[in-house]
């Protein structure tokens, strides 16, 4: 009985008791243990427990050990900030690492490791700043569900992430997907695959879990008010597990298919591959096609009628939380770019990266601001919130390798790429509450395109085309950035897309008609997100 | 004698200078209701994330007082000069005849209990 029908008061209320036909006495309780029929039974049934028992034991003997097999590295490895070797015993036998790489592999470094830590707690609250974000966009009726997918969205991304996810991402195997660190098994001190730097194993899967988290978030964005609960789950399941980390490892993981990581011990072979600092491509660009694709498959929400046929975007319930959600995303983005360095000792990168980080925001919020004035002539905040989050999501690729003009510029057109992409979306009819393919999709392709216009080639990159200095390298450098940056687009647009028609013909994802029309709030969760009427108390009505 | 309820749609910045009117003018006790709507010249444009659009239920404030049979003409009039800004959106006073009134905590009917 949903609570909302509960009355309050007097017995009136109550519905009458159903009387039931009078139980037949029982068996006194020796003829019972007689009966053959009782006994045979009982014998089959407790047989059956312990055959249960013994096999649950057998699973845990067996798969148990390889699964939580992996040790925590927690405690007994000293750490220093400096590669003397000698110094630095293995904690069970004393003896000293055989090789500097082995030496290396084993030594944490603790400023790195907390900087990375500290970062990756940032990036996770994040996850606060989108909840606020995407409700405040969203109609009350929508809200209870937004903050669920979020919630469970986060919870489901880690188990995966740790099971397989790193794995296939981060793990060693071949260009297309990885395959070492199942479970986080086998894994040594530190992860020193991108670059030694000392960061320990736990730390920097967390700091990769929290970027997983992010991208599987956004995907929620353009689906909100009418998917179905069990579908958000298996594509949930499917972002989080399968598309992020594979396309994931193209770019990031060791040998992968463009990425800048060489497997251990070789080197990077691919013609091309792409420069993607914090994933304007691997998280942005990946979340914003994954929501396209989500929103293609799910149609608009009901009632909805678009600008080219006389309608417009329904107005967010609680610009408040949605204001605040976008400064938290700001705040959180203090994480996911300077944290990208991996390393606390790279004091200048980590300082440039987070002015760069702030300065394209700027530009970004203030471009697509005064652009939106011209066209209403009125000064808008909810194209200011969209504009800034533009701003951050496209400076996250090129952040570390451009200087602070090359970050205003890259903010001052992310936000009209904004204006425009919000533009565009309305206008192909997809229902995109909070924005997220046009902020996130759209500015994602620009930043990681930018990279190629805007390196100053100082750090470890070509020239970019619009930069001074010799261009060696530079137009190949430019269509690495634009043909990897297409390759993640149309790869997760593509397998989101057919996840999604394939949830869409087994009727999981979109609700009822009804349901919708009700409130997915009511209909998938039983609570609305306001006024949920307390009456079942019986003295009062809030 | 015979009661009347006197009911007032205004503008809601508008609240603070009915509630004087009617009260510099023998009313005691009102009621009042946070309402929508429109009337002719209906339609307002807002704005969201760069599009505009037209809304047609506008926020207004529904006011209700009850008053003696004798007295509506005088407080319809008090309402309609404190609510009146001149401009479109200013509302609409009606009065509706009423039946039975009746005090809860005394028990008073009729005019006793306005």
């Amino acid at each position: 009985m949903n609570i909302l029908t509960l009355r309050s008061g007097g017995d009136e209320f109550r519905p009458p008791r159903t009387v039931r036909a009078p139980k037949p006495p029982k068996q006194p309780l020796m003829q019972r243990l007689k009966d053959k029929d009782r006994q045979k039974f009982f014998i089959a049934f407790f047989v059956g427990k312990l055959v249960g028992v013994a096999a649950f034991f057998f699973l845990v003997k067996t798969i148990g050990p390889w699964i939580i097999g992996q040790a925590a590295h927690a405690s007994g490895v000293k750490s220093q900030d400096t590669l003397g070797c000698s110094a630095v015993p293995y904690p069970n036998t004393g003896a000293v690492a055989a090789t500097q790489a082995e030496c290396n592999a084993n030594l944490v470094s603790a400023s790195n490791t907390a900087w990375v830590l500290v970062t990756a707690f940032l990036v996770f609250f994040m996850q606060a700043g989108f909840m606020m974000l995407e409700a405040g966009f969203a109609r009350t009726r929508e809200v209870v569900n937004i903050l669920v997918e979020c919630i469970v969205d986060t919870c489901l991304c880690a188990i995966l992430f740790w099971a397989f996810g790193f794995a296939f991402m981060f793990g060693v195997g071949n260009a297309w997907i990885g395959h070492s660190f199942f479970f986080l098994n086998g894994a040594p001190a530190t992860y020193t695959l991108t670059g030694a730097t000392g960061v320990a194993f736990m730390a920097f899967f967390l700091f990769q879990f929290a970027f997983a988290d992010t991208c599987s978030t956004i995907t929620s964005g353009a689906m909100v008010g009418r998917t179905g609960f069990v579908g958000d789950l298996i594509y949930s399941f499917c972002v989080s597990g399968l598309i992020y980390p594979i396309l994931g490892h193209w770019v990031w993981g060791p040998g992968g298919l463009i990425s800048t990581v060489a497997k251990p011990g070789g080197t990077v072979t691919s013609w091309f591959v792409l420069h993607d600092f914090a994933g304007s491509t691997v998280v942005h660009t990946m979340g914003g096609f994954i929501a396209l694709a989500g929103g293609i498959a799910l149609g608009p929400r009901l009632g909805r009628k678009f600008k080219r046929d006389g309608g417009g975007l329904p107005p967010g319930h609680d610009l408040l939380a949605a204001s605040i959600g976008g400064v938290i995303l700001w705040f959180g983005w203090y994480g996911f770019n300077p944290g990208s360095t991996l390393s606390a000792m790279d004091a200048a990168g980590i300082g440039r990266v987070a002015a760069n980080t702030t300065l394209a925001a700027a530009a970004a919020g203030g471009s697509a601001f005064a652009f939106v004035y011209f066209r209403i002539k009125k000064w808008d905040l909810g194209i200011s919130i969209n504009g800034f989050l533009g701003g951050l999501v496209a400076i996250t690729c090129p952040c570390y390798w451009v200087n602070a003009t090359g970050a205003i510029i890259i903010g001052l057109v992310a936000g009209i790429v904004v204006v425009f992409g919000v533009d565009l979306i309305e206008w192909l009819r997809i229902d995109d509450p909070i924005g997220a393919v046009a902020v996130h999709g759209f500015a994602g392709i620009w930043g990681t395109w930018s990279l190629g216009l805007f390196a100053t080639g100082k750090y470890g990159t070509a020239v970019g085309l619009l930069m001074p200095g010799t261009k060696t390298g530079s137009v190949k450098f430019f269509i690495a950035q634009v043909g990897g940056n297409v390759i993640i687009a149309v790869g997760a647009f593509a397998s989101a897309f057919a996840i999604m028609k394939v949830i869409a013909y087994f009727k999981m994802l979109r609700i009822s008609e009804e349901g919708e029309l009700e409130g997915i709030d009511i209909h998938e969760h039983g609570s609305p997100a306001y006024h949920p009427e307390a009456a079942y108390m019986g003295k009062g009505l809030t | 004698m015979s009661l009347a309820m006197i009911v007032a749609i205004i503008k809601p910045h508008k609240l603070e200078e009915v509630k004087e009117a009617l009260l510099a003018n023998g009313v005691e006790g009102m009621t009042i209701t946070e309402v929508r709507g429109f009337g002719r010249q209906r339609g307002k444009t807002e704005n969201f994330r760069g599009s505009e659009y037209t809304i047609d239920f506008v926020p207004k404030l529904k006011v209700e007082v009850i008053v003696p049979d004798t007295d509506v003409d005088k407080i319809v009039s008090v309402v309609s000069e404190a609510a009146k800004t001149g401009k479109i959106g200013d509302g609409k006073v009606w009065s509706v005849g009423v039946d039975r009134l009746l005090r809860v905590r005394t028990g008073e009917t009729g005019t006793d209990a306005i």
